[in-house]
């Protein structure tokens, strides 16, 4: 009776092993899938007029206005969202921790995170972009900035949750020892826990980042797009995925092949930052133990 | 605990009269303290000595742990927790809001039952709270962090390393680490909440002798889940069991004649 029972589960171990075997490699294969084409197709493109030369040359152009733009938007939205993000997560954590407040926050924010972001684009159109062009008579509408702030709403609910978790990942006993010994509680949630979590903050700002480095739609009706180099936040800026779709769209196969070298180079910016992220949690756990 | 010797010679009463001159450093009256509205100590009534150890000692669950974080109002830090009744340190009520936290916490330090280190060097551990409370010359630091490492008989092992992450030390190291933070900002009483439970027999050992060598400057109490523990470092010893007191004496009279029935159950092992 009992060797049949252990024949049975093993028979189930076996199968369970073998169905998550193959849903890791189905997805597994997509990745290296995608990251073999981009690279295939990329590759062959990225040239030194990728760098140098703007998009108004069209086929006979590059990207630097795109990579410009997309550089200086990425940090004005990681400068916005960044406080933010931290200062909000940090309320979650230590201040809201078990309160309906913070379990109303925290459920917002999932609502964000999950948010459309062609929707967050919309919004940011009505908020910044026509106010602005209303105060300015027509002279400044779509922006670098406007596009920054669409791109800080994309990023600021990953700092948020990734500060909340990181925060509540560090034992109540840290917090017990620092009070204790009189420490108020702002200067011990700064002194002591941001410390104990900085590697984990870290990590969620370059996620944030990794996210947003990748968005189109919130750019469309806030950045725009722009063929001339600016690195005015306040003009009209050109970005890396936008002049992806702008490219893609276009019948021009020597504009495809230019869209492949953008495509490769979020990608492996992308890649760069998960495994700096990697470097910096790896770290911090040898570090703890 | 040579005094033991010289109290047997001279016999119980004289050794309770000696006793009862130590003066009282912290005085418990009708304490009661609810968890949520659950009521967590009954009603507890304790003097406890200046410059002696106090064991609290009682099975899990009985309150013990709960009747220390009340002393320094670290309960505070959680919501729906309630203490009524008065903890009086010399003489002042801790337990009214408009005792200062920050002067109750200056005066009572604690230590926990993990050694929790804060993620910064050695040196920064033990100087981190005593900058809050004061402002000293470099040169004034550096000697209160080593008055406070020798008096937690840590400094010899880490005098040359000091610029280096106390995460990095051993867990016995890391608590002696931790009672010099606490000595550091010279408090007057030292809570020791089952300081020795995450360490091994040799830490342990250190510790005890710590226990021993520090009670001629500070109050100490201390919870413990050992009773010998109880039995080697304390002079005075408290058995608790549901959230009551049910007995407080000379460590010496609970271990050997106890007042209470449930004193002797306990100590002798027929139940907790």
């Amino acid at each position: 009776m009992s060797a049949s029972v252990y024949a049975r589960r093993r028979a189930i171990n076996v199968v369970a092993l073998f169905l998550s075997g193959c849903a890791t490699v189905l997805g597994l294969v997509f990745l290296a899938w995608i990251l073999w084409t981009t690279l295939k197709n990329g590759v062959g493109a990225i040239t030194p007029r990728l760098f140098t030369k703007i998009t108004a040359y069209a086929d006979q152009g590059g990207l630097s206005n795109a990579i410009a733009g997309s550089l200086i938007m990425d940090v004005i939205a990681l400068l916005i969202c960044t406080p933010v993000g931290v200062l909000a997560g940090t309320f979650l954590a230590e201040y809201a921790h078990r309160s309906k407040l913070g379990a109303a926050v925290r459920f917002l924010n999932d609502i964000l995170l999950s948010a459309p972001s062609i929707v967050l684009g919309l919004f940011v159109y009505v908020i910044v972009v026509v106010p602005m062009s209303n105060l300015t008579h027509g002279s400044i509408s779509f922006s670098g900035i406007a596009g920054a702030v669409a791109l800080a709403l994309i990023g600021l609910p990953v700092i948020v949750r990734t500060t909340d978790e990181m925060l509540q990942l560090v034992p109540g006993t840290l917090r017990e020892a620092a009070l204790s010994l009189g420490i108020p509680q702002w200067k011990m949630t700064v002194q002591v826990l941001m410390r104990s979590a900085a590697s984990g903050i870290v990590t969620g700002v370059l996620l944030a980042l990794a996210r947003l480095a990748g968005e189109t739609a919130p750019l469309l009706f806030t950045a725009f797009g722009n063929n001339f180099m600016t690195l005015h936040p306040l003009d009209k800026m050109e970005s890396l995925p936008v002049a992806i779709y702008q490219y893609t769209n276009d019948p021009n196969p020597a504009l495809h092949a230019i869209a492949w070298a953008g495509a490769l180079l979020i990608t492996l910016f992308v890649l760069a930052l998960s495994l700096l992220t990697r470097l910096l949690f790896s770290r911090k756990k040898v570090h703890h133990d | 605990m040579t005094n033991f010797a010289a109290n047997d010679a001279a016999g119980m009463p004289a050794a309770n009269a000696a006793r009862a001159e130590a003066r009282t450093k912290i005085s418990v009256r009708d304490l009661n303290f609810f968890y949520n509205g659950y009521h967590a100590l009954r009603g507890i009534h304790m003097d406890i000595p200046e410059k002696e150890v106090t064991a609290i000692i009682g099975p899990s669950g009985c309150g013990k742990s709960t009747l220390l974080r009340i002393f320094n109002r670290i309960y505070a830090i959680y919501p729906k927790l309630e203490a009524t009744g008065s903890v009086m340190l010399d003489g002042e009520n801790v337990l009214d809001p408009s005792y200062s936290l920050n002067r109750l916490r200056s005066k009572v330090g604690m230590v926990f039952q993990k050694p929790v280190p804060f993620p910064m060097t050695i040196f920064e551990n033990v100087a981190y709270g005593i900058r809050h409370h004061e402002k000293l010359s470099r040169a004034d630091m550096e000697i209160r962090v080593e008055q406070a490492l020798r008096g937690a008989a840590l400094w010899d092992e880490v005098k040359d390393k000091l610029k280096q992450s106390a995460l990095g030390l051993s867990g016995g190291q890391q608590q002696r680490l931790c009672i010099a933070r606490g000595i550091a900002l010279r408090p007057e009483v030292l809570l020791l909440d089952e300081p020795t439970s995450a360490l091994d027999p040799i830490a342990t050992g250190r510790i005890e002798q710590l226990v021993e060598e520090l009670k001629h400057e500070y109050t100490i109490v201390i919870v413990t889940h050992n009773m010998q523990q109880a039995a080697r470092v304390s002079d005075r010893t408290a058995f608790m069991y549901l959230g009551e007191l049910i007995e407080f004496d000379d460590t010496e009279k609970i271990f050997t004649k106890p007042g209470k029935k449930q004193t002797e159950d306990y100590i002798t092992g027929r139940f907790g």
